[in-house]
């Protein structure tokens, strides 16, 4: 058991190093931090103006209220409200991208041939999903950080304010990803892309939401069907005083549904 | 002697085609054995079982007593899978060890592996190079160091020669026949020379079918010596019949005899009358070698 949490972790570290070390690592990076520039300076830097300002602020409290998201005006930080809005939606999005390789370019290459003489298949399938989620709640706590220095460059007193509502934030989209990343590592293990586990993603929420309407159809209402989409929990907890238990449960069960298929099927598929 | 890998009927098919047929055989520690077969006869699917890749049709498989991937058998088997490469994007060093690792050494331990198996296929240079500024011959090398991290007690080879200059081909297989002793090897080739110098147990599988398993002590009632000339000779097998009326010679090729004796009963040295013979001829002999070639146990 020792040796089996040793070799989770072992796979864990080398997918961070594989994520630092290689060009295309650094270029997921750099598009990453490239993004996310972008949105600290624009929408995180000026949210305040939104919310201040007399001329903007009727028109904010319009179309947030219109997506009934209007509790977000009230945050004491804006800034963190605004990062809040854009990381709930962005980062799956990132998830899905980031962890798109856990295991299939290793099984194209026959290198997963090598890993699988050192460690059991269900250790890799772990190992890796623990390194993609070491890497994308890093990603979070950084640009969290990133806005929580925003806010109190403008205002050094919201500073603890500022903290305690990041927290909330970084539990929140840690909560968030999990189901994604497990998501990915149901795909590669099967998929012998990263490019394809993308495809699989695109067809998986494409698709199936069409064949469960056309069921509903025939059979009448089937809603729970649609709990098996990571992220369905999404448009319900933007409002942080909607969250519920069950939101953060249905996350949870989705990754481990997700794995635990992830890891029957790995255990019989060739290598 | 300790069973390491027993086979028991197993058969594998891809669609309609039978990969393998009810192949079944057993291997204990010992001396290095041989998997010998025709391209397309299902060798690296047998190997790619016997490593737990590939999960038979039917039948069962048992390394170490347990399945192939059963977690105890973990570090316990080294492969060289024919195909497989090492990730483009590392140093080898950093891959090296990032397996010995995986295999429970600590970091620095890891170091001192990934170095001592490359000093053993002579790569010692390539240390810090990652797999793509490598010659093809220099990757297998790499490979084959990788299937050795940890000392494990089974080793599987798959075509571990195959593309490698005649010098480092050469060096494989001294180093497989200096850790032969510690470490069983189970090494598939097209080369029956080199098999025959490293092997006593042949397993020989032609479309999906083990046609023959045999070890080097099978031939108990009679002895076979192979004569091999460097010059054709016109009178040399009625000269080796003459030795003794209890022996058979046949002729194999123009260079070629195998003299057939009893194991026991005779009281000649067939081996010293046969180079007698030669030397009493001027005649120039390349080997003689005791016993069948391995190329004629298989195929004659």
């Amino acid at each position: 058991m020792q040796q089996s949490v040793k070799r989770v972790g072992c796979l864990a570290q080398f997918e961070i190093t594989r994520l630092c070390l290689t060009k295309s690592g650094v270029l997921s990076l750099l598009a990453f931090a490239t993004a996310w520039l972008i949105i600290l300076y624009y929408p995180v830097n000026y949210a305040v103006e939104w919310v201040y300002s007399d001329s903007l602020k009727d028109i904010a409290r319009d179309i947030f209220g219109a997506f009934g998201i209007s509790e977000l005006l009230n945050w004491p930080v804006p800034e963190i409200a605004m990062y809040w809005l854009i990381a709930l939606f962005l980062y799956p999005i990132f998830a899905i991208i980031i962890s798109s390789d856990q295991t299939c370019a290793d099984r194209a290459r026959g290198t997963l041939r090598f890993i699988t003489l050192r460690a059991s298949r269900t250790e890799i399938i772990y190992g890796r999903f623990l390194g993609q989620v070491l890497i994308l709640t890093g990603l979070i706590a950084l640009t969290l950080i990133a806005s929580v220095i925003i806010a109190v460059m403008r205002d050094s007193s919201l500073i603890s304010v500022a903290f305690s509502l990041s927290f909330f934030v970084f539990f929140e989209l840690v909560i968030v990803i999990l189901p994604f990343i497990a998501l990915m590592s149901f795909f590669n293990s099967f998929s012998n892309s990263s490019r394809k586990s993308i495809i699989y993603v695109g067809l998986f929420y494409g698709l199936l939401p069409m064949i469960f309407a056309l069921l509903e159809s025939y059979v009448g209402q089937l809603s729970y069907l649609y709990y098996i989409f990571p992220g369905i929990q999404l448009s319900n907890i933007i409002n942080p005083t909607d969250i519920e238990l069950s939101f953060h449960l249905l996350p949870l069960i989705q990754m481990l549904v997700l794995l635990v298929l992830s890891q029957f099927l790995m255990k019989r598929t060739s290598i | 002697m300790s069973i390491l890998l027993q086979a028991k009927n197993i058969s594998k098919s891809f669609g309609n085609k039978q990969a393998l047929k009810n192949v079944s055989f057993e291997i204990s520690k010992g001396a290095p054995v041989a998997l010998v077969g025709p391209n397309g006869a299902g060798k690296t699917t047998l190997f790619s079982i016997l490593c737990g890749y590939l999960a038979p049709s039917s039948g069962q498989v048992e390394l170490f007593s347990r399945a192939p991937n059963h977690s105890s058998n973990l570090s316990r088997l080294g492969a060289l899978p024919q195909d497989a490469q090492l990730d483009p994007r590392f140093a080898i060093n950093h891959q090296l060890k990032f397996y010995a690792q995986l295999q429970g050494l600590s970091r620095k331990n890891a170091q001192i592996e990934a170095e001592r198996v490359l000093e053993l296929v002579q790569l010692s240079d390539v240390l810090n190079e990652k797999p793509l500024s490598l010659s093809h011959g220099m990757r297998k090398r790499v490979a084959i160091a990788q299937a050795l991290i940890g000392s494990p007690e089974l080793i599987l080879l798959d075509e571990a020669t195959a593309g490698l200059d005649p010098l480092h081909a050469r060096e494989v297989r001294s180093l497989v026949a200096n850790l032969a002793d510690e470490t069983t090897f189970i090494l598939s080739s097209h080369d029956l020379n080199e098999l025959e110098r490293l092997c006593e147990q042949v397993l020989f599988l032609e479309n999906g079918v083990l046609q023959q398993h045999q070890t080097s002590n099978t031939e108990n009632s009679t002895h076979c010596y192979t004569l091999r000339m460097a010059h054709e000779q016109p009178n040399i097998g009625g000269a080796l019949q003459s030795i003794s009326a209890d022996i058979k010679v046949t002729k194999i090729s123009n260079k070629e005899y195998v003299i057939t004796a009893p194991a026991s009963g005779l009281n000649l040295s067939i081996d010293v009358e046969v180079l007698k013979l030669c030397h009493q001829n001027n005649w120039h002999y390349k080997q003689l070698i005791n016993g069948k070639t391995l190329e004629d146990k298989l195929f004659s």
